[in-house]
């Protein structure tokens, strides 16, 4: 009874005054702002607007992007996200490094299937049992870091007489890696947006409780998003190492918060449900963009971290408030 | 005439609408001091937004209300605190992670009360004495409390605060016998105290045993209020009912009816079901009546899977189906639909037709890969069986009215490979009259096609409406079950309200 | 007749059991082993190590009292992160001028961010994690540019050294300093409301606020205490090393959570407590030692610390027991007699 009316009420607000709300207003001011910057920045910054320029962007933002891309599927089925990527990405690399001395292909197959295989342990405790992902990922984490210490005390470098320069070779100026990026963009999209896995991934991030209650097969679903995750830092992992050529606990880098912060600021929800592989890529292609801009203006490291960190923020923010007032009567 | 009694409320003439729903039309009511006074009447009578008018989350539009003589105007729930009224809600608030009397503690603006904190611990543990809890340590975790102990908790929290009328919602719904011996005997020392109770719930037996005054509310009118020693269940019924057109069963279209579809023996969920069983047939259409609390919905929430601790024998077109799992229960080919659509049924922000699709996007994949042609045609072949408009399948459910959101809900349920058991808890919950003529067309039509139908329900038109069996559940046990032709309005009632027949002596 | 029968108080489910005395027991074994490390290999902790053990417990046992606490008020605070490197830096640089300006800004810069992290996820109720983590990204940046990304030295060592001074052969004054912030928390949470409505935020957001609990004053302040405490932690560390680091890692949080969860904080929320917290840090700590007196390879420390959180986790887990009845669940009953009309 009074449900009807509140409901009915609320329809009857949505379709009220076309002007936007202030915080939707907000997030066009700031959508605008971002863009200004960049066109400001494209003309007044020395070199940013040439090709070499923008093929420098896009190299930069693919190692992230892959993984990003993968990882997207965890926040969006509502499993948050893993804080020891970085330490996948390392591991990994390092398998695939020793593997080499078994072949590249093999190589490329052990590493595909330790990355898979360790998200994917990680997914199972997550999605069977309904344990913190923040936790799980901590401690399997910390088991990474103790593996790679004892697999590899030292760098790691391919064996003699294996060449593995294909994977940082470039192709009509753009280096593998981008292309690999794109591919596998397009294809965890499509996977996402059109398979029957992606339309109950969306489900069960949006709400886990009704999800459940209709039968859809929620561990499995979990499992399946930390695999291809696992698969896709792997694939990174591998492109890393052609193009580092020798790896160590050191190639994990700032990927953990690097992915997160492509995945949050392309406007994926925190908790799931929302979002989608497209606003990674963007999200990935704007850190990326920015930095650049920073970069050649001179800015230090510390200072695009500490831009980083603020877009993140104010995106987030914004987002949250955008939402809200989509919602509200 | 002892009508000088003093008061300790009393409401005059008081019409509280919500556009155009009349909630309540001139309702007046009396409280004497130290009464245990009953408000029954069946849904949507009015009771609850009586008792928010009472307890100041909501102003009357007209009349008047008085407290101990004075009246008084409401405008925050704490105002109505301020002058001694308490409420507690059948939705109790207690932070289960704490004790008893961190609990009791939490939330006050002035910790002790002006005393010491041994006085005042005494005085506490006194109260909970008085309450039956004379065993209940204050260290106590309130997560380790049965249900009846944390109601009384929750009683002693609202007294605690210097309340001197107590208004309880539906206490004993989801208690057992011996436990609402407890809350009963603890209300009892209240009202000696001089403490004013009003008891609102829908078993009668308890109402006539408990309480010295009971008043009817029906269709947001008080209908009726006398001594409880002057009433009869059946006579309270009676007045609680009105008029019920007594509706000539609907005819069962058998369909391909499959007898013996649904087997269940001895299904038990502790604390809560005890050996329900049943048999039904394909094409048949059963309602569970049954209040809140009663174990209705736990029996289709049991089926459905979702109680991990329920036990029994469940037989499906003749395979044994376990519980615990709704991914088993799928595959057995029940399909459940929650009475809370909004938290376990619909995926919100999704469109119209990604919710009538959710569960069956086999159907409509090759290869892994949803074919948006095939999707677009079932979405607008169900979009017609359950006359929803096909221009807004695009729509978000979040904008639907709450009709709409339902026979989306439902529809996400019909006409699905492989269903054998459809378990529809509150179909109608929240719709209104055009809606509602909708959704038994649905259900019927589910049934029709051979599927076996059980819905849940505390509608008696909806039940005399749709059913072609019904079955009554009181305090967790099936009371009876009937061919429909050989219920009437009247006799459910009283099976779900005091778990016997009208006219057996109360 | 009833369905419950005159049912007992429920037995208190064996997660929390576990989580109540867990802390405890750990430490208890923790120490045991410690004791019997002579005759088990040889070797053997001296005060020294003890010592030691709290000196790392005074830094990283600081930032698990932030974590530890917001995990509690149910929530998540990566920000920790952000000032353990970020008010260390401001403490070292303007504590080159002036060393007692330095110490109260980077603390008051500590309380500020906690405050804003607080309102942010309070009033506008928004998901801490997100939140925190661009404060920690942004944060860390900052550290990062003010020291140039490179490690920054402190010329007073005269602080660090009076900081560091062994009293009573295991103390410090660090360490006494810890204990101090530890016991001022632990005496609030005990025994003020507003460590009651702490567990109540963190335990039913919902019961709490219709109760009339202040949600949102509760957690702001349990941000900016998260903050400050870990800022304090790092300050310390900072002028015992004489060093700020522009990037500290994310030992840190890493330790913090691991050490809060072995403390018996609930990851529910609602759950634990500050001596929890300081018994989980010190065990930790202990742990930390007992390797390091072993010498060994900081990958087996590493590998027994993520065994040690993930076996936690799952035994905490909320699903778990649910699991567990419905995998107990038996394929078939025997057949029950047919259900008697009602009496």
């Amino acid at each position: 009874m009074s449900e009807t009316i509140s409901s009915a009420a609320s329809r009857v607000a949505l379709r009220a005054s076309g002007k936007p709300k202030p915080a939707t207003f907000a997030m066009y001011v700031f959508v605008g702002l971002v863009a200004a910057l960049v066109i400001v920045g494209a003309f007044t910054t020395q070199g940013f607007l040439t090709a070499g320029n923008f093929r420098a962007i896009i190299t930069s933002a693919a190692f992230v992007g892959i993984m990003a891309v993968g990882a997207t599927l965890i926040m969006l089925g509502g499993s948050l996200f893993s804080i020891s990527l970085g330490l996948t990405t390392a591991l990994t690399s390092i398998i695939f490094m020793y593997a080499l001395s078994l072949g590249i292909v093999p190589a490329m197959l052990a590493a595909l299937l330790a990355g898979t295989l360790i998200f994917m342990v990680q997914g199972a405790i997550i999605g069977a049992i309904g344990a913190n992902p923040i936790i799980v990922t901590i401690g399997a984490g910390a088991i990474q870091d103790g593996l790679i210490g004892w697999i590899s005390p030292g760098d790691v470098v391919p064996p003699p007489g294996v060449d593995i320069d294909f994977l940082a070779r470039t192709y009509f100026n753009l280096p593998v890696s981008v292309y690999v990026f794109i591919a596998v963009a397009i294809v965890t999209d499509l996977r996402v947006r059109r398979s029957q896995f992606g339309r109950e991934l969306y489900m069960l991030g949006e709400n886990p409780r009704a999800a459940r209650a209709a039968g859809l097969p929620v561990e499995r679903l979990t499992i399946t998003a930390f695999a291809v995750s696992g698969c896709c830092v792997a694939i990174a992992a591998i492109l890393i190492a052609g193009f580092a050529k020798n790896v160590n606990l050191q190639v994990q880098g700032t990927y953990t918060f690097d992915v997160i912060a492509a995945i949050l600021v392309g406007g994926n929800a925190v908790t799931g449900g929302r979002g989608s592989v497209g606003r990674t890529v963007v999200g990935a292609l704007v850190i990326a963009t920015i930095s650049d801009i920073l970069l050649l203006l001179g800015a230090s490291t510390g200072m695009q971290t500490l831009v980083k960190g603020l877009i993140v923020l104010v995106v987030v923010v914004l987002l949250h408030l955008t939402q809200r007032e989509g919602r509200a009567s | 005439m002892s009508e000088e009694k003093a008061l300790a409320a009393e409401v005059r003439g008081v019409t509280k609408a919500y556009g155009p729903i009349v909630a309540l039309s001139d309702v007046s009511f009396r409280l004497r001091l130290g009464e245990i006074h009953a408000l029954v009447g069946h849904n949507g009578a009015g009771k609850s937004t009586f008792v928010k008018v009472l307890s100041g989350v909501v102003s009357p539009d007209q009349g008047e209300v008085l407290v101990y003589g004075q009246p008084v105007a409401f405008k925050t729930p704490r105002q109505a605190q301020a002058a001694g009224i308490a409420v507690v809600e059948q939705e109790l608030s207690l932070v289960p992670a704490l004790t008893v009397l961190d609990n009791i503690l939490l939330g006050r603006v002035d910790p002790f009360g002006g005393q010491t904190r041994s006085a005042f611990l005494a005085g506490v543990q006194d109260l909970l004495a008085q309450l039956g809890l004379r065993d209940v340590r204050l260290s106590t975790v309130v997560e380790d409390l049965t249900m009846a102990e944390r109601q009384l908790v929750e009683i002693a929290r609202a007294l605690s605060r210097d309340a001197r009328i107590l208004i309880l919602d539906e206490p004993t719904a989801t208690l057992g016998e011996s436990e609402i011996e407890r809350v009963f005997a603890g209300v009892r020392k209240l009202a000696d105290k001089g403490c004013s109770v009003i008891f609102v719930s829908h078993r009668l037996g308890e109402v006539l045993d408990l309480c010295s005054q009971v008043t009817v509310f029906r269709d947001g009118r008080m209908i009726a209020s006398h001594p409880a020693a002057e009433m009869t269940r059946a006579g309270i019924v009676e007045l609680m009912l009105g008029k019920v057109s007594e509706k000539a069963e609907s005819a069962m279209r058998e369909g391909a009816r499959r007898d013996g579809l649904v087997d269940i023996d001895g299904l038990t969920v502790p604390g809560q079901i005890k050996d329900f069983s049943l048999k039904a047939n394909g094409g048949e259409i059963i309602a569970i009546a049954g209040q809140v609390g009663s174990g209705a919905s736990e029996v289709l929430r049991a089926l459905g899977g979702l109680i991990p601790q329920a036990r029994g024998r469940v037989t499906i077109a003749g395979q044994p189906m376990r519980l615990g799992g709704p991914q088993r229960s799928a595959r057995a080919g029940v399909v459940f639909a929650s009475n809370d659509r909004k938290g376990e049924g619909l995926f919100l922000q999704q469109s119209v037709a990604r919710n009538l699709l959710a569960v069956r996007l086999k159907a409509v994949s090759r290869f892994g890969f949803v074919s948006g042609a095939k999707a677009a045609t079932l979405a607008r072949r169900l979009a017609g069986l359950i006359g929803f408009d096909e221009k807004r399948l695009g729509a978000a459910v979040l904008t639907l009215s709450g009709g709409n959101q339902q026979k989306v809900f439902l529809g996400r349920c019909i006409e699905r490979q492989g269903t054998q058991l459809l378990l529809f808890d509150e179909p109608t919950r929240g719709v209104d009259v055009g809606g509602r003529a909708d959704i038994h067309n649905l259900v019927r039509h589910a049934a029709s096609t051979g599927n076996c139908v059980i819905f849940v329900s505390s509608e008696l038109d909806e039940i005399l409406d749709l059913a072609h069996t019904v079955v009554t559940v009181f305090a967790g046990r099936i009371t009876r079950i009937g061919r429909r032709r050989e219920m009437t309005a009247a006799g459910i009632l009283a099976e779900i309200t005091s778990g016997s027949a009208a006219g057996a002596a109360p | 007749m009833s369905i419950s029968g005159d049912a007992p108080a429920r037995p208190t489910p064996i997660s929390r059991r576990i989580q109540t005395v867990m802390p405890y027991v750990l430490l208890a074994v923790m120490v045991g082993v410690l004791l019997a490390l002579p005759l088990l290999t040889g070797q053997s902790a001296t005060a020294f190590n003890v010592y030691d053990a709290l000196q790392l417990w005074s830094a990283y046992g600081l930032v698990t009292l932030g974590v530890g606490l917001t995990m509690i008020a149910g929530e998540f605070d990566f920000g920790v992160l952000g000032v353990f490197a970020f008010c260390p830096m401001i403490a070292v640089k303007i504590g080159e001028y002036d060393a007692t300006l330095g110490l109260a800004l980077a603390l008051g810069f500590a309380a500020l961010i906690g405050f804003l992290q607080g309102v942010i996820v309070a009033k506008l109720r928004l998901h801490s994690m997100p939140v925190t983590l661009g404060f920690y990204i942004a944060l860390l940046g900052a550290t990062m540019t003010i020291g140039h990304s490179q490690s920054v030295s402190f010329s007073n060592f005269d602080l660090g050294t009076a900081l560091d001074a062994q009293k009573l052969q295991i103390l410090s004054w660090r360490s006494l300093i810890a204990i101090a912030a530890f016991a001022g928390i632990y005496l609030v949470m005990r025994f003020t409301p507003l460590g009651r409505d702490i567990r109540a935020v963190g335990g039913d957001r919902r019961a709490s606020r219709m109760v009339g609990v202040e949600v949102d004053r509760v957690l702001i302040l349990v941000f900016v205490v998260s903050a400050v405490c870990s800022a304090l932690g790092g300050i310390m560390q900072a002028y015992s090393f004489a060093t700020a680091l522009s990037d500290p890692g994310q030992m840190p949080l890493k330790y913090g959570v691991t050490a809060a969860i072995l403390g018996g904080v609930s990851l529910v929320g609602g759950i634990g407590g500050a001596l929890g917290i300081a018994v989980g840090a010190l065990t930790l700590s202990l742990l930390q030692e007992l390797f390091s007196i072993l010498a060994a390879p900081t990958w087996v420390s590493n590998l027994i610390t993520g065994v040690l959180l993930v076996l936690a986790t799952i035994a905490a887990a909320p699903d778990l027991s649910a699991r567990w009845q419905s995998l107990r669940t038996p394929r078939v009953l025997p057949a029950s007699p047919p259900t008697p009309a009602a009496e």
